[in-house]
């Protein structure tokens, strides 16, 4: 159990490629931190140089207070569950998991018992003489994390450790990963490109992007409090809608106007628009705070142009001129294409953005 | 119970056909090396004459009559249905050595007696029967060839080194290109193969001295390190393809739970490896247990078993059967060696199937 | 951008000298027992009897007049017996590959040939091309009882026949070096084909070939460095001289003909001659197929 530190931790690829910049993060003891960004943003990257598979080109890292900088991958202890599993084909599911203690001259009779503890936690107790072939996707996960957990590390890294597996499959090894964390307290860096196995799984998320971190918090942070376009954007399905805004003042008030809304925001909104008078912002609404309402108290009234019915929800598009607006409706009463909607937006949920920097303001 | 759709006519004739064609492409492949099999077990009569039987004989039907100089000793020939004269001779000794040598079944000096008290007594003529010595072949080859089992054992020893020095050297540079990405890669992986295109003949004309110089020319070693010297080039190439079919994360995944670079190689990579490196041991094996020419050249006292072939194909102007039965016997080991290795092909040039 | 500090250079430095040292015993390895003889041999070359540079050698290849019907027979044997072996060997390793019931069994008798030792083939064809050889005999049986002097016909003749003896024998180990690539190659990428409209035609032109490129470049490669190199079944079937090609030259320069003093020479012109010839074919091949550039770097 240890807490684990990276500090200005950059990886550059030949002369052109920086994988990861200037990192910076503190994993507390036990927690279940998870780095989320799109395809290619270096997550795995961050996550092989902790554990020592990839070497640094500068900063350092730290588990509890070792400097393990310069540590080969076997002394560092942690663990790791690969993006594809890794499980040797020529050794059976209990090889496998016992792999790492034969390395450390483990007596056998621990190791057995060892192995079947681990095995029994991971639900294939029954599997402990098959290879890997005579395996499913799911039964081979098991078995990769079955051999994390062996090792009781203290840092344990997951690599999109669920994203071979099938949606119903995915979402049952979620609670069983967060169990087994429980159990084990072992502080864990979870990897993935998903937002929803994010926000159901961390305790603190932390959003990357072209290898830098663009926002640690936990999940509501990033999504009621997203810290930048990007994150707004990334972060929900359907993801935040963006309207331009000018900034005007009017007797001391500031109002939000475009050619289809013209509004006065909340006090605790206005308090931050004092530097923006009469200048450009980004405004940020999630599609469940923008509300349906009668023609008086709309903000914006539109055509509906789609609606995609959910079951428990509707989702109904608007067309401002090029962009979509997307509205989170209940199901009932039915909207069809075509009819005028009036909405409103949510006020104490709104986001403002300045466009130049991309980042959010009035926090 | 599951039911299964008939299948249909067109199906049935469809696979007919296919195997139809597979077997007589296999029976086409097989053909010529089917006639050196049967060769081998021929006499020498028997393989002199036209056309050549298909297989060898069993036994031999003999005839005996009184002839000029002695007795007339005939064999019965199946493909002209009729005894023919092969010998007549008053010498019991000369005529058992012609049953043995030349007709391959042979038949004591008392039988011949016996059949020639039979004769005296009346019978005319006697026939008789005797079975065939069908390695008889195989048996000269080995006891008239000049130390033809020392040549054997020495060509193990051969191919046994030149798998081992091509392997290991061979393996680890195959393995640095599969796994590293480094300046000069691409250049020295071609450079490598650029060694082959030097004739093998004209390596082995300056070795002589260099070989003498290392106190190694007529000597196993020294052969085996001449024939690394192309194999080593194939087996880079190959092992490189085996290692790059063998996913990295599975090495890294040893490394991370506690095995140190090399350990991880030895335990995963390795083991995974082993059927495909089998393979290029193949390779190595065939090119130094076959080669003629250099072992020709680098040995004197010590020939080679392909130089032993090869010398008495030379000499063996009057008993075809014989070169047959020393190339088959050489054939053997390489035959054998490949049934067995056969299923691991597929892992040779990548595609180790995790 | 790192301020590299002494122990962290060290690990830089060895870990990026790791390839070297892999490669290092094969590179030690050529410099003893395959540059020193190619060098002694090059330098023979430009030597006369009495040790002075000459270019002499040179000149009597050249005028061998064995010599320009030696390349044009290497040339005719390369050009058709590659082709032939290619297209051959490709035919049996789509076959084998179908994984029909007996494939494996298929592949180990299309391998029987490869495993043959080249003296027992000698014995093999030997024994079959003779007037009362075992050719004659099936011809026989088929009933074709004219016989056939099979090493008496004219040059065309026997290099038609070194050609489908070679193939013969060599078919197999081209053959497996594709049905390696073949079997690396996802079967849905061939499916994909045949679902959007292709027949096994197209499928083999659009999709196999090109996704085999570089194991056809392999296979071609190392047959076209050994078949420039033939000669050792020509031998043992005509002698010396008969049908002359590059490497049979240099043997009949150097084991034939001792008596001459200036046989080693000669024998080590032609084999700077035959390397240079070898060299330039193979890297011409590899130019040609785009071995060299793009093609290998997508492969990693
Ligand atoms: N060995 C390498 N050499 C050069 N570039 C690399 C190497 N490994 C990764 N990269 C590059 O570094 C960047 C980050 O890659 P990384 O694998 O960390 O992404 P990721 O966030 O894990 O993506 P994914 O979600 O698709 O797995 C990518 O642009 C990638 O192309
Ligand atoms: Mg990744």
């Amino acid at each position: 159990m240890a807490t684990l530190t990276m500090q200005d931790v950059t990886k550059q690829f030949g002369r052109k490629v920086i994988a990861v910049k200037e990192f910076n993060l503190e994993v507390q003891d036990q927690e279940f931190l998870v780095l989320l960004g799109p395809s290619g943003c270096g997550k795995t990257t961050a996550m092989r140089m902790v554990a020592g598979l990839e070497e640094v080109t500068n900063g350092r890292i730290l588990i509890g207070d070792r400097d393990v900088t310069d540590l080969p991958p076997r002394n560092r202890n942690v663990s790791m569950i690969f993006q594809n599993y890794a499980v040797w084909p020529h050794m059976t599911v209990f090889d496998n998991i016992g792999f790492a203690l034969k390395l450390k001259k483990m007596p056998k009779d621990e190791i057995e018992k060892t192995v079947k503890e681990v095995a029994g936690m991971t639900n294939i107790d029954m599997l402990l003489e098959r290879y890997p072939s005579q395996l499913s996707g799911g039964q081979q996960q098991r078995v990769a994390v079955a051999r994390a957990i062996a090792v009781y590390p203290e840092i344990f890294l997951m690599d999109e450790p669920l994203s071979n597996l099938d949606a119903k499959l995915r979402v049952s090894m979620r609670t069983e990963l967060k169990a087994i964390h429980d159990k084990t307290e072992a502080t864990t860096v979870f990897v993935t490109h998903d937002q929803s196995e994010a926000m159901s799984m961390a305790d603190r998320i932390v959003i990357m992007k072209d290898g830098e971190v663009i926002q640690v918090g936990s999940p509501d942070d990033v999504y009621h409090r997203s810290a930048s376009i990007f994150v707004a954007d990334f972060i929900g399905t359907p993801p935040t809608n963006f309207l331009e805004v000018d900034v005007k003042s009017e007797n001391g008030d500031y109002r939000l106007v475009n050619p289809h809304v013209d509004f006065k925001p909340e006090s605790h909104i206005s308090e931050s628009l004092r530097d923006y008078d009469k200048k450009n912002l980004i405004l940020g609404i999630r599609p469940e705070n923008i509300v349906l309402t009668n023609q008086k108290d709309a903000v914006l009234s539109a055509e509906c142009l789609v609606s995609e019915p959910q079951g428990s929800h509707q989702v109904v598009a608007i067309q401002l001129d090029q962009q979509y607006i997307k509205v989170i409706a209940s199901a009932q009463p039915k909207i069809n294409p075509g009819e005028t909607v009036h909405l409103a937006f949510k006020q104490d949920t709104l986001r403002l953005f300045d466009p130049e920097t991309t980042l959010a303001i009035g926090d | 119970m599951i039911k299964k759709k008939p299948t249909s006519l067109a199906k049935i004739i469809k696979s007919t056909i296919f195997y139809l064609f597979v077997t007589t492409l296999g029976v086409g492949i097989l053909l010529p090396a089917f006639f050196l099999v049967s060769l081998s077990f021929l006499s020498t009569r028997e393989a002199y004459q036209f056309p050549l039987p298909l297989l060898p004989a069993l036994s031999a039907k003999y005839s005996l009559t009184f002839g000029d100089r002695g007795y007339l000793l005939s064999v019965y020939d199946d493909f002209d249905d009729e005894y023919q004269t092969v010998l007549d001779t008053a010498e019991l000794e000369k005529m058992s050595v012609y049953m043995r040598s030349q007709i391959g079944a042979p038949y004591d000096i008392p039988d011949i007696e016996d059949r020639i008290a039979e004769l005296e007594s009346g019978t005319d003529p006697v026939y008789f029967k005797a079975r065939k010595n069908l390695l008889l072949n195989y048996d000269l080859f080995f006891k008239v060839t000049r130390d033809a089992v020392p040549a054997l054992i020495r060509s193990l020893q051969i191919a046994g080194m030149t798998i081992v020095i091509s392997l290991s050297i061979g393996g680890m540079a195959g393995y640095a290109f599969a796994r590293y990405v480094f300046i000069g890669r691409d250049a020295l992986k071609f450079s490598v193969l650029f060694v082959r295109m030097f004739p093998g003949v004209a390596i082995a004309l300056p070795m002589v001295i260099i070989l003498a110089n290392m106190g190694f020319y007529d000597q196993p070693i020294g052969l085996s390190l001449v024939y690394s010297v192309g194999s080593i080039a194939l087996t880079v190439w190959i092992t490189a393809s085996i290692f790059m079919g063998i996913p990295e994360s599975l090495e890294e995944a040893a490394q991370v739970f506690g095995a140190t670079k090399f350990q991880a190689f030895l335990k995963i990579t390795f083991p995974l490896a082993l059927p495909g490196l089998a393979a290029a041991a193949m390779y190595a094996f065939l090119g130094a247990w076959n080669e003629t020419v250099s072992a020709i050249i680098l040995t004197q006292f010590n020939p080679t078993f392909a130089v032993v072939v090869y010398q008495t194909l030379l000499g063996a102007v009057g008993h075809v059967n014989l070169a047959a039965a020393g190339g088959l016997a050489m054939a053997i080991p390489s035959v054998i060696f490949t049934f067995f290795i056969r299923r691991y092909i597929n892992q040779m040039w990548g595609g180790v199937t995790v | 951008m790192a301020v590299a500090i002494g122990n962290k250079s060290f690990r830089n430095v060895w870990s990026k000298a790791i390839p070297y040292l892999l490669i290092l015993p094969v590179v030690v390895y050529y410099a003893l027992f395959w540059v020193r003889p190619v060098l002694k041999t090059v330098f023979e070359s430009f030597r006369d009897t009495a040790g002075q540079f000459t270019l002499q050698n040179y000149a009597m290849v050249f005028s061998d007049p064995d010599f320009i019907p030696a390349v044009r027979n290497t040339a005719i044997i390369v050009v058709f017996s590659v082709t032939l072996e290619f297209l051959a060997a490709l035919f049996l390793a789509i076959l084998i590959n179908r994984k029909f019931v007996g494939s494996s069994f298929f592949l180990f008798v299309a391998m029987v040939p490869m495993a043959l030792p080249a003296v027992a083939v000698g014995a093999m064809w030997l024994t079959g091309l003779t007037a009362h050889g075992w050719l004659n005999s099936l011809l026989f049986y088929l009933g074709v009882s004219k016989k056939i002097y099979w090493l008496a016909g004219s040059e065309w003749a026997l290099l038609a026949i070194i050609i489908i003896i070679d193939a013969w024998q060599v078919i197999p180990s081209v053959m497996i070096i594709l049905l390696a690539g073949l079997q690396n190659i996802p079967v849905e990428a061939e499916e994909a084909g045949y679902v959007f409209g292709g027949n096994f035609i197209t499928v083999l032109r659009k999709i196999t070939i090109p996704m085999l490129q570089s194991t056809i470049q392999t296979a071609v490669i190392l047959r076209l460095i050994s078949a420039i190199q033939i000669w050792l079944i020509m031998v043992l079937l005509m002698g010396f001289n008969r049908l002359p090609v590059l490497v049979e030259r240099i043997v009949y320069y150097h084991e034939e003909v001792p008596g001459l003093d200036i046989s080693f020479q000669m024998a080590s012109g032609y084999t700077i001659i035959v390397s240079v010839i070898v060299s330039i074919a193979a890297l011409l091949y590899l130019k040609v197929s785009g071995a060299f550039g793009g093609n290998q770097e997508a492969r990693q």
